[in-house]
């Protein structure tokens, strides 16, 4: 009998910069600080500088929480940004534009906020990217539901290395609104953002990952705690594993959930590496 | 890289799989309706598929009932792709074909609904009470789950061009080896989240839209369902077309009106000649994103001047079917493969004074002529192009 995934194929990228945002830690130093035992003050400023300030006042917080991620992966790892594909992904969507939407649809429906209907696209965060760092390079914007690290991070992967091209993978999900606690009840806003670029020999990237789908199923219900708050429902967060890989150059391997029956695997390898490769 | 084409189909208001749809576009009978949805006061037209209310889905599907998987299960069952589907799998293995599906909207009429009826205490009621509907993956699972198809699922909602971009990642997914083949498609379905969004944008006409007219006063909304399947050219012997090229880009311009100088869309449509690797002199026949608002029609005009002369046919189907939204790109993908077939091109229903502007015009009578290299194109919110490019698979 043929076996399962006989025939999918292996795939190298290299991690050239991360970004990452929770109220817990505004940015990759801070991760990694909080990782190591620093205590987490908890904060809910965000201000991407990539956006001018006042558009960053009209950019919902899904948005900005976006751009705040890419930008960071980008500048670390020293790439123009406007250079680079995108490919964003969310399990849940904008729920905060969503929850306007649909109570202002129940109760006053031509008062729909034009803006903010134009905002509530999908693509919303590729398309503020694009205009704010002046990219005419493809933008994606997918979902998996509670899968999307996972199909965010594998379209990357194989766009990267199919078009040879930087490409910068960003998920995120936002605190869920009361209505939607029934059906997904994020509790914190998590985003984080990975530059794949195509593996090169000469480069000197963060990691080198290699991935591949296997069936295997993964335990999604699984705690993802940091200090003590639970990230586990934010479907964003399955990538923490991946990250606390990264950021303790830890070359082991690990699984994150595809679909109910399969999984993505990732190996690590840090050789190429130099050995003060963080931001 | 090509891809073949397997079995294709498409639901919209201009019939409920192809034959339907290739008689309306054959004789010159729109689809589009006033709009007749109880829940919306809007003075429009609509193009609403017949009777989607009324589809039942399998009995272990029920828990993601919406009206966008209806509209997902009543496209599956035409021209015989559910057979198709079981045949790749038994082939090939369910494992080895992947899914990936566009919508701009997914299932939210359902979450639409359960905030008209939300319980006293702010929660959804029970019955609404559905994690797998409530998000934007809604289609892709669903189709997964319909078909049995194990491989990779991938929902794309980049507004209007979701469904073009299925056939990018699709071909990239297959050059790549991650899967032999991919069941690509489209689901978006009427929702007021969408009528009042594209009216507060004062985007939605009040009378039929008239593509390429100089009386063009906006979109009408539609509906609509494809799928195709594309497979490695050995997979598939007895295809009769190829996907060539795709290409996508970014405006960088504004949210909602596109780039001025047609920039974003001349870059996705020469990016996709250039993946074909042919001429733009060469393409026969360009199926329009069209829409029929101001911006969008005279822009793309502008754009299609500077690639083609007016020997390219070129023509808007949404006068027949409305504007599909993330499922423009499939519905149009599926329409420019029949034109291929038939060696007929849709001339542009409701242009009758074509807007003496524009340096490019459009074809507004159907034309039978053998094509031999077609195009379509999907631009959408944020700036967000995409260009398909189709051939013979025997050429």
């Amino acid at each position: 009998m043929r076996r399962w995934f006989s025939g999918m194929r292996m795939t190298r990228v290299d991690i050239s910069g991360v970004g990452v945002w929770s109220e817990q830690f505004a940015n990759w130093e801070e991760f990694r600080a909080v990782l190591g035992g620093s205590e987490a003050v908890l904060s809910s400023a965000l201000k991407p500088e990539l956006i001018p300030p006042k558009e960053r006042r009209r950019a919902p917080q899904a948005v900005k929480m976006a751009i705040e991620v890419m930008d960071q992966a980008c500048q670390m790892a020293g790439v123009d940004p406007s250079g680079v594909a995108t490919v964003f992904a969310s399990g849940m969507g904008d729920m905060q534009i969503t929850d306007y939407m649909c109570r202002t649809l129940a109760s006053t429906p031509r008062l729909v906020s034009p803006t903010r209907f134009h905002n509530s696209v999908h693509n919303a965060s590729t398309g503020y990217w694009s205009i704010a760092t002046g990219s005419h390079a493809p933008a994606n914007a997918v979902s998996g539901y509670s899968h999307s690290v996972a199909i965010a991070i594998l379209e990357a992967a194989v766009q990267a290395s199919e078009e040879n091209i930087p490409v910068l993978v960003v998920v995120e999900e936002l605190a869920a609104p009361q209505p939607f606690k029934s059906v997904c009840d994020a509790e914190l806003a998590f985003a984080a953002a990975l530059l794949l670029s195509p593996s090169v020999a000469a480069s000197s990237p963060m990691a080198s990952m290699d991935i591949k789908v296997c069936r295997s199923e993964v335990d999604i219900s699984a705690p993802l705690q940091v200090q003590g708050i639970d990230y586990s429902t934010n479907f964003a967060a399955n990538i923490l594993p991946l990250l606390s890989a990264v950021a303790a150059q830890d070359a082991a391997g690990l699984k994150l959930p595809l679909s109910r029956r399969t999984a993505l695997q990732f190996s690590l390898s840090m050789e190429r590496a130099p050995r003060t490769a963080h931001a | 890289m090509r891809l073949a084409i397997g079995q294709y189909t498409a639901t919209s208001a201009a019939g409920t799989g192809l034959v339907e749809m290739r008689e309306a576009i054959h004789e010159r009978r729109s689809g589009l309706r006033r709009n007749d949805l109880e829940a919306c006061d809007l003075d429009t037209w609509i193009g609403r598929v017949a009777n989607l209310e009324e589809v039942a889905l399998p009995d272990s599907l029920t828990y993601l009932h919406s009206r966008n998987n209806q509209l997902a299960w009543l496209g599956l069952q035409q021209d015989g792709m559910l057979d198709a589907i079981a045949e790749l799998k038994q082939r090939i293995g369910s494992d080895r074909v992947g899914v990936i599906i566009g919508t701009s909207t997914s299932s939210i009429a359902r979450t639409e609904e359960a905030y008209a009826n939300l319980l006293p205490s702010g929660a959804m009621p029970p019955e609404y009470c559905q994690p797998e509907v409530h998000n934007l993956h809604s289609p892709g699972i669903f189709v997964s789950e319909a078909t049995g198809l194990e491989g990779p699922s991938m929902t794309i909602s980049t507004a209007c061009s979701s469904s073009a971009k299925v056939f990018a990642s699709a071909m990239r997914w297959i050059s790549h080896g991650l899967v032999d083949a991919v069941l690509v498609g489209g689901v978006d379905s009427l929702c007021m989240s969408i009528l009042y969004g594209f009216n507060s944008l004062e985007l939605v006409s009040p009378d039929l839209c008239r593509p390429f007219d100089e009386r063009r006063n906006g979109i009408n909304i539609g509906e609509s369902c494809g799928y195709a399947i594309l497979a490695k050219e050995d997979m598939i012997t007895d295809a009769q077309f190829s996907l060539l090229g795709y290409g996508e880009s970014s405006d960088a311009y504004h949210m909602s009106h596109p780039h001025p100088d047609g920039k974003g869309a001349v870059l996705a449509m020469s990016q996709a000649l250039d993946r074909a690797g042919i001429a733009p002199n060469v393409i026969d026949y360009i199926n329009l994103h069209g829409t029929a608002s101001q911006a969008n029609d005279r822009i793309e005009a502008l754009a299609l001047a500077q690639l083609f002369s007016e020997h390219t046919l070129a023509s808007s189907t949404k006068a027949w079917t409305g504007h599909a939204l993330g499922a423009a790109g499939i519905l149009e993908a599926v329409i420019t493969l029949e034109a291929m077939r038939y060696g007929i091109v849709p001339g542009t229903l409701n242009c009758d004074q074509p807007d003496p502007d524009f340096a490019f015009h459009v074809v507004r009578e159907n034309v039978q002529r053998p094509l031999r290299y077609a195009m379509t194109n999907s631009f959408g919110f944020g700036g967000n192009n995409a260009t398909l490019v189709f051939g013979h698979a025997d050429d």
